[in-house]
């Protein structure tokens, strides 16, 4: 049994069918990327699986646990977390205080109201320890809007592990990064592969193959095929999709 | 309560309506076009009121006097799009709300050391002062038919401007999707400064027309902005079509609201209760009309922004 | 000024504090008897704008509504008395018992929508309110009803004694403000301000921000009410026009004047808009112009209001 499902996801925009019945499956410990040509569905998928958009039909399966009817917040405490293709961090606020409420989400209640949060040593720990863990701990006291582009999608990451993640969905996390930030997060994700499943949404194919253990082919909200790094380079009608040459049947 | 009231107090609610229309037209389209939430509309509307009503005192003449404070109104509200208006295009709601309301007030200080404080007493036009039959038996007041008129004339031409001229087709771009328009070419600040003045028109002949059936007082203003906000949220903000079902509708729920309520529930409930009831949901019929909406259309009927 | 007394900055409230509580006994010396009234009702609408501005400021919340809840406050004080009840604990706690239960009906259903519309349901919900005030005519209808005999505060203190009632008014609004600093760096708090600052990832980091949003907004509503409480004994008189929608405007707007979001964003904004009316009504029937320009001078020199204005003066100085 795979640790996540997702069968036949149908989303409609209008006219449109941005999701066309796909189906998809994650295995423990297993990343497993989607990739596909602009305009594919990636990122709605994403939504689709993360609960930011309803789906119009299908099913989501995390672990046993049906996720289809649960709001975001609840697929999250499921054990399902999601980064973002254009970084979503807390621009005011420093590394540190921005871990600490990632943190603080998965240790205990939010609605204790009387006690300092910030004397609390136990989240002060854990959010330090995230910080070494995603190489941000020499920016822990730097405010997160000020943060060049790698370090705060490295901060959008590591916002996302602090919930102890069974399945990871990462939205295009080397978008807009040079060749250096690149290999530092191919390393930093290659990292997490052990405690935590990872779907991978990503255009850079080099990472992509560096990374992934099964590779599937998103092409007009549909899966063309999924498979190894040797399949898909060898598959006929995903070079088409890419080069646009034409083939026949 | 018989079939004379009723069709009185529907062509009433008509009449309200289409005054609330072109109120509410100019709202909508500055908060759908430049995201601007301008509070102080209703000293537009009140200008309009109190400049037509002085000028119909000392002259006679009801058209003049409704000419001079469009006229005026807009020259007011161009000096204020210049100074203050468009500093407030790209800013958050609130501090929007914080700059609109301070020209409330000095909107109604203005008013006060020019006229005091007294209500303003604005009377009909002489030749409009009686009684006209609509039908054998059903005398309906000349004047509020001049409103129905009136209304219904300025709601086709703004019809035809918005959908059949070029500036209407900016109008409408600029509506629709903003930053696009602007990448398109579109002049956009000439856009702007043309649709706060149409605005600021509307009201003002709102204005001068509701001033002779209408208290003319200082806080007019404030107290016509919420019905008009309720009706741009319910028509869907942004959209002119929108604004004039959503008017109609607000017009005769309110009105009807008004008459029929309170006699209705006297005739079913005790009268101790009724008489508290009624004018408490009658007051806050539209409110209703606002959540129903929402509740099965969340952007309004017809909302503008695609 | 910090410059030279680092420690100034630190011991300001305190200092402030001190000068509050002494000033019944100073005001006769000064001639200034008249304002301790004016006084004690800046301290109860402070203590409703520090809770506009904890939802507003900390929540991101824009209620146009807030004004319903102090009116829903002062009418229950209004129904208890009228039905006989004298004390003062009772009736001030009641109304805050109450207006947190209205607010807990409203903001169910206003805080599933944002952006303007929530902003126009929680007006259309407070005007909901007044027409209700409107329509009580047991309670005077729009005519209003007085409250006549002062509440009772309890045996050793004298509830018609207006210095016991500023000092009880003062030391509330003390601790209703150091409960909101409290919760300010509470877990609670930096919640709240996650919502504010990005509700998408603060929803994608497993929060129930639908919760979190409704908790705050209902406690600010029942300080409201307790506001709308103490406002009704302080005027002895109580009245719908409480809540027309230009009440919960003006709220807003002190609110921001001082600065959202601010420590002292809300007592600053009150203070300010109240002791300027008041002076410029010894001087002029024209009082709404001043403050109508300076609104525009804030939005357009200090849009994060005057608490961020004093805040960044003492900073360029060092003063922390």
């Amino acid at each position: 049994m795979s640790l996540f499902r997702a069968e036949g996801l149908v989303k409609r925009f209008g006219g449109l069918l941005a999701t066309d019945h796909v189906s998809l499956a994650v295995e423990a410990g297993e990343i497993h990327a989607l990739i596909g040509p602009n305009g594919a569905g990636k990122s709605t998928l994403v939504d689709l699986i993360s609960g930011l958009l309803p789906a119009d039909a299908g099913r989501i399966v995390l672990d046993g646990v049906e996720l289809t009817a649960l709001t975001p917040h609840a697929r999250t405490r499921a054990g399902l977390a999601r980064c973002f293709q254009i970084s979503s961090v807390f621009r005011n606020d420093s590394v540190r205080d921005n871990l600490l409420l990632a943190v603080q989400a998965q240790a205990g209640s939010s609605f204790r109201c009387l006690s300092r949060r910030d004397a609390e040593h136990a989240l002060q720990e854990r959010a330090e320890a995230l910080a070494q863990r995603t190489g941000l701990a020499e920016v822990l006291e730097r405010n997160a809007g000020t943060l060049a582009h790698g370090l705060q999608k490295r901060l959008d990451l590591a916002l996302a592990l602090a919930a102890r993640p069974r399945l990871l969905l990462l939205d295009e996390p080397m978008a807009g990064m040079g060749p250096e930030d690149s290999q530092q997060m191919v390393a930093l994700i290659r990292g997490l592969a052990g405690e935590t499943a990872i779907l991978l949404i990503e255009h850079d194919m080099d990472a992509v193959f560096q990374l992934a253990d099964r590779i599937s082919v998103l092409v007009y909200g549909k899966v063309l095929t999924s498979g190894d790094a040797a399949h898909i380079k060898g598959h006929a009608e995903v070079q088409a999709v890419y080069l646009g040459t034409e083939v026949a049947g | 309560m018989d079939a004379i009231f009723v069709f009185e107090q529907l062509l009433n609610g008509l009449g309200y309506g289409l005054m609330l229309f072109l109120i509410a037209a100019g709202l909508t389209l500055v908060f759908g076009i430049m995201d601007t939430m301008n509070l102080a509309h209703g000293s537009l509307y009140m200008a309009g009121a109190y400049v037509a009503a002085r000028v119909h005192e000392a002259s006679g003449a009801f058209a003049l006097a409704v000419l001079v404070a469009v006229g005026v109104t807009v020259a007011i509200a161009a000096v204020a799009e210049f100074l203050v208006i468009r500093r407030l295009y790209r800013r958050d709601h609130l501090v929007q709300v914080l700059a609109t309301f301070g020209i409330i007030l000095i909107a109604d200080d203005a008013v006060k050391a020019i006229w005091g404080v007294a209500p303003l007493l604005a009377s009909t036009p002489a030749a409009l002062a009686g009684p006209v039959a609509l039908l054998e038996g059903l005398p309906y007041p000349s004047y509020r038919l001049l409103l129905i008129g009136a209304g219904l004339t300025v709601a086709l031409g703004l019809h035809l401007l918005v959908n059949k001229t070029r500036i209407g087709m900016l109008v409408r771009a600029g509506a629709s999707n903003r930053q696009m328009a602007e990448h398109m070419g579109v002049r956009v600040g000439g856009v702007f400064a043309f649709v706060f003045a149409l605005g600021a028109a509307l009201a003002a002949l709102a204005g001068a027309l509701m001033a002779p059936i209408s208290a003319v007082q200082i806080g007019m203003g404030e107290a016509i902005l919420i019905p008009a906000l309720v009706v741009i949220v319910i028509g869907g903000i942004g959209s002119v079509r929108g604004a004039f079902v959503a008017a109609l509708l607000v017009g005769l729920v309110d009105t009807a609201g008004r008459a029929f309520l309170p006699p209705a529930l006297r005739a079913v409930l005790p009268p101790a209760v009724a008489a508290d009831l009624g004018p408490a949901l009658a007051g806050i019929a539209m409110y209703v009309l606002m959540a129903a909406v929402l509740s099965l259309k969340p952007a309004g009927l017809f909302p503008a922004r695609g | 000024m910090p410059e030279r007394f680092p420690g100034l900055a630190r011991r300001l409230p305190w200092l402030v504090l001190a000068l509050l509580a002494a000033f019944p006994l100073l005001a006769p010396a000064l001639g200034l008897e008249y304002y301790v009234g004016f006084v004690r009702r800046v301290l109860i609408v402070a203590i409703a704008a520090s809770s506009l501005n904890f939802i507003l400021g900390y929540g991101g919340m824009a209620a146009l509504g807030h004004a319903g809840f102090i009116g829903v406050g002062a009418y229950t004080v209004v129904a208890l008395v009228e039905a006989g009840v004298s004390s003062a604990w009772l009736a001030w706690g009641s109304a805050a018992v109450l207006a947190g239960l209205f607010a807990a009906a409203i903001g169910a259903v206003s805080l599933r929508t944002r952006g303007v519309y929530f902003i126009m349901i929680t007006l259309a919900f407070a005007q909901m309110l007044h027409y209700l005030a409107v329509s009580l005519r047991t309670y005077g209808g729009d005519d209003g009803y007085g409250l006549y005999t002062p509440l009772a505060l309890g045996a050793w203190l004298d509830g018609a004694h207006a210095q016991v009632f500023y000092w009880v008014v003062l030391a509330i609004a003390a601790a209703v403000f150091a409960l909101f600093s409290r919760v300010a760096h509470s877990r609670y708090g930096h919640a709240l301000r996650g919502v504010r600052d990005n509700e998408t990832r603060m929803v994608a980091l497993g929060y129930p921000v639908y919760r979190l949003k409704l908790a705050g907004f209902v406690a600010a509503g029942a300080v409201a009410g307790l506001a709308g409480g103490l406002l009704a004994s302080h005027n002895a008189f109580v009245s719908p026009s409480i809540m027309h929608w230009t009440q919960s405007a003006l709220l807003l707007v002190m609110v921001m004047l001082g600065g959202a979001g601010r420590r002292w964003g809300a007592p600053l904004g009150v203070a300010l808009w109240l002791t300027l009316e008041e002076v410029l009504k010894l001087y002029t029937d024209y009082w709404h112009w001043p403050l109508g320009l300076l609104l525009l001078l804030v939005v357009f020199h200090a849009p994060q209001g005057v608490a961020a204005l004093l805040e960044r003066r003492a900073g360029k100085e060092g003063a922390r």
